[in-house]
């Protein structure tokens, strides 16, 4: 099938009126600086429906998304199931004085499929799992400092950031400590330099940065974090915002072996409906009830239908199964098409969230050319964030997104 | 949030380094410069920068450190002193040379005016096209090698130079200067021409845009939005080097 071309004329006239009224146009990871849409002339600003594995944009081209809303579309846009639950719930209550038994029900059922967990706080985003996680580390071990991974993302909170991002002061970074990922020794150090100061180390389950391969755990690593952080009285977080369910319903610390005191969910959660989850161990509940930390839609009921409606679907489809098959079917395709035309694409992190990267240069612009020949073709996948996978993905998409893979390797070929 | 040695470093190479480019920018100012034999200023601050600036035939150039032969030089006993020389508030006592204080006078001091009033236009000058052009050009080069001066001495700019891999970056605007930024082990130092091959490049779409960038008229983030502002390569160097440019203002407002 031969490959089509799209031009993105409506997007770019629609992104001018947005730049009127909304600071940058679009802005964050789904804006053209932060998104690395580049060039923005090659990329949709704008969709304006989904379905499936699939994305329409105002200029009517059609793309199988491997972002995936960058995680929360976890069974494809518009499950059946998952809106079923949701609209049934939209008719009885949503956003009410009390909340709806749904908290209870979803509660009881994270409490049930997680691992580690022993109770469930719901909110929004990723960031306020991770924000209520540091303040619930903080407030049980009466300390302040945190230990990051170098090359790190929780968020958007003042101490998520660092200390020469616009509009944070260097007292809102004043407790951060940093160390290598995989580097216990380098963790040990700092936690031997900082002893009695320290109330949580916070990491992903494996370093899935942007603009670099991604890394799995060393054999051993997270049980040796696990010994330290206990012998230590250090509060272990996972962020597993990014991960989360796509590795093992169970939370990605199950996977790894190990098990967190606190563990972070969000994007898979409820498949697009807006709901993140905090769970944790027994003993951080009394520290976690004492918090101030509440929002007006945190209790809302129809993302909590629909949560219970989606891990139900995952579990059933065992969908960590489905995308560790599907993810190494997809890269495997990808890697023969680059070798087929004499490019080295690397392939890194868990095949449900490959990372891609073109090694024949350093600078990831041979990379990023053949990004955006992709994205011209109708695949949506970026050039400097892992990507997703979801359950609606078919072998066929599969197979036409190697097609299309081996046109876009063709097309840049000349070039260099 | 700023400290007096960086600001010593940006003035030493950034602000009389760009007396390099004005030189051969501005017919006026080379006309200032009609000695024959060369001439040389060394600049040499304690705790801080040194540098030494050649002057000869209408051209100048600076070399780092400040030479043992110089013709004419000034010593300062701080960063502060050395600062208070550039914002007009402290007059150099020459060490050695004496004898060319005239050069200093009818030479040097009118050069520096003529980059002050490049660098601080009066509105009205930038609506004729030449100056404008040259003012935008001198800002340019002294906004990428004061860059590389905050990466290697302000705490905070350190912090993001810590980020960079190693490799060039050009920065360039799209018709008109362009230069390299060079990071080898989280030191950055500035070139003042394009780089033969780069690892990442951050392109201003024209003159114009340029300008309303530095004089805070627009950001930088909608520009890449709206593709007046080119980027591509490890965009977390480019990332790195934007939270240096943030800091660059700081330092020369």
């Amino acid at each position: 099938m031969a490959s089509k071309h799209y031009n993105f004329k409506k997007s770019q006239e629609l992104y001018a009126r947005a730049c009127k009224v909304i600071p940058s146009g679009l802005y964050g990871h789904q804006g053209p600086a932060e998104g690395c849409w580049i060039p923005p002339t090659s990329w949709p600003f704008f969709t304006e429906r989904a379905q499936g594995s699939y994305f329409w944009d105002v200029d009517g081209n059609k793309y199988i998304d491997y972002m995936c809303a960058y995680g929360p579309n976890v069974l494809g846009y518009n499950d059946p199931d998952v809106d079923a639950a949701a609209l049934a719930q939209a008719k009885l209550e949503n956003c009410v004085t009390t909340p709806s038994t749904k908290i209870l029900e979803f509660a009881e059922y994270l409490v049930d499929t997680v691992a580690s967990a022993d109770w469930a706080f719901f909110m929004k985003n990723g960031n306020d799992t991770t924000q209520g996680a540091i303040m619930c580390a903080r407030a049980y071990t009466h300390r302040k400092k945190i230990i990051f991974i170098n090359g790190f993302y929780h968020g958007v909170s003042m101490w998520t950031q660092k200390i020469d991002y616009p509009g944070v002061l260097p007292e809102d970074v004043a407790n951060s400590l940093y160390v290598d990922w995989n580097d216990f020794e380098g963790l040990k150090k700092v936690v031997e330099e900082n002893e009695g100061e320290i109330a949580a180390f916070i990491s992903t389950p494996y370093l899935h940065g942007n603009f670099a391969d991604n890394v799995l755990p060393a054999d051993g690593y997270w049980q040796k974090v696990r010994n330290l952080c206990t012998e230590k009285g250090i509060v272990l977080i996972v962020d597993d915002v990014r991960a989360g369910f796509r590795l093992d319903i169970a939370g990605s610390d199950h996977y790894f072996g190990f098990e967190a005191d606190l563990i972070c969910f969000c994007k898979a959660l409820a498949n697009g409906w807006n709901v993140s989850a905090l769970c944790g161990k027994d003993f951080l509940k009394s520290a976690m009830s004492g918090l101030s930390y509440t929002g007006s839609y945190w209790m809302s009921a129809i993302p909590f239908a629909a949560g219970i409606a989606c891990i139900e679907k995952m579990k059933k489809l065992d969908t960590p199964k489905m995308f560790r098959e599907k993810g190494l079917k997809l890269c495997d395709g990808l890697k023969a098409a680059a070798a087929n035309n004499g490019f080295n694409l690397v392939v890194s992190g868990e095949p449900s969230l490959f990372y891609l990267r073109i090694a024949d240069d350093d600078s990831l612009l041979i990379h990023q050319d053949w990004v955006q020949e992709m994205v011209h073709r109708g695949i949506y996948i970026t050039s400097h964030h892992n990507h997703f996978m979801n359950a609606s993905l078919t072998d066929e998409d599969i197979e036409r997104t190697i097609e299309v893979a081996d046109d876009a390797f063709k097309a840049i070929r000349p070039k260099y | 949030m700023t400290d007096s040695k960086t600001l010593a470093y940006i003035n030493m190479y950034a602000v009389l380094g760009t007396l390099e480019n004005l030189c051969e920018l501005d017919e006026n100012a080379r006309a200032l410069l009609t000695n024959k034999k060369l001439i040389s200023i060394g600049f040499d601050v304690k705790g801080g920068p040194a540098a030494t600036l050649m002057f000869k035939n209408g051209y100048c150039r600076m070399e780092d450190g400040c030479r043992s032969d110089c013709t004419i030089k000034l010593p300062f006993s701080s960063c502060e002193k050395f600062n208070g020389l550039i914002d007009g508030t402290v007059t150099p006592i020459p060490s050695k040379g004496l004898v060319h204080i005239g050069f200093l006078l009818k030479s040097f001091v009118p050069l520096t005016d003529l980059l002050s009033k490049y660098m601080r236009p009066d509105p009205a000058d930038l609506e004729d096209e030449h100056f404008f052009n040259i003012s935008t050009s001198l800002m340019f080069y002294t906004i990428t090698v004061a860059l590389s001066q905050i990466g290697n001495n302000d705490e905070i700019g350190k912090f993001s130079a810590d980020h960079i891999v190693d490799g060039d970056i050009k920065m360039s605007i799209a018709g008109g200067p362009a230069a390299t930024i060079r990071v080898r082990n989280h030191r950055m130092i500035t070139v003042k021409k394009a780089p033969e091959k780069y690892r990442a490049i951050m392109e201003f779409g024209d003159m114009k845009l340029a300008r309303d960038l530095f004089d805070g008229k627009v950001n930088a983030v909608a520009c890449i939005g709206a593709g007046t502002i080119k980027m591509g390569g490890m965009i977390s160097m480019i990332d790195n080097v934007n939270r240096i440019l943030d800091r660059v203002g700081l330092y020369l407002a």
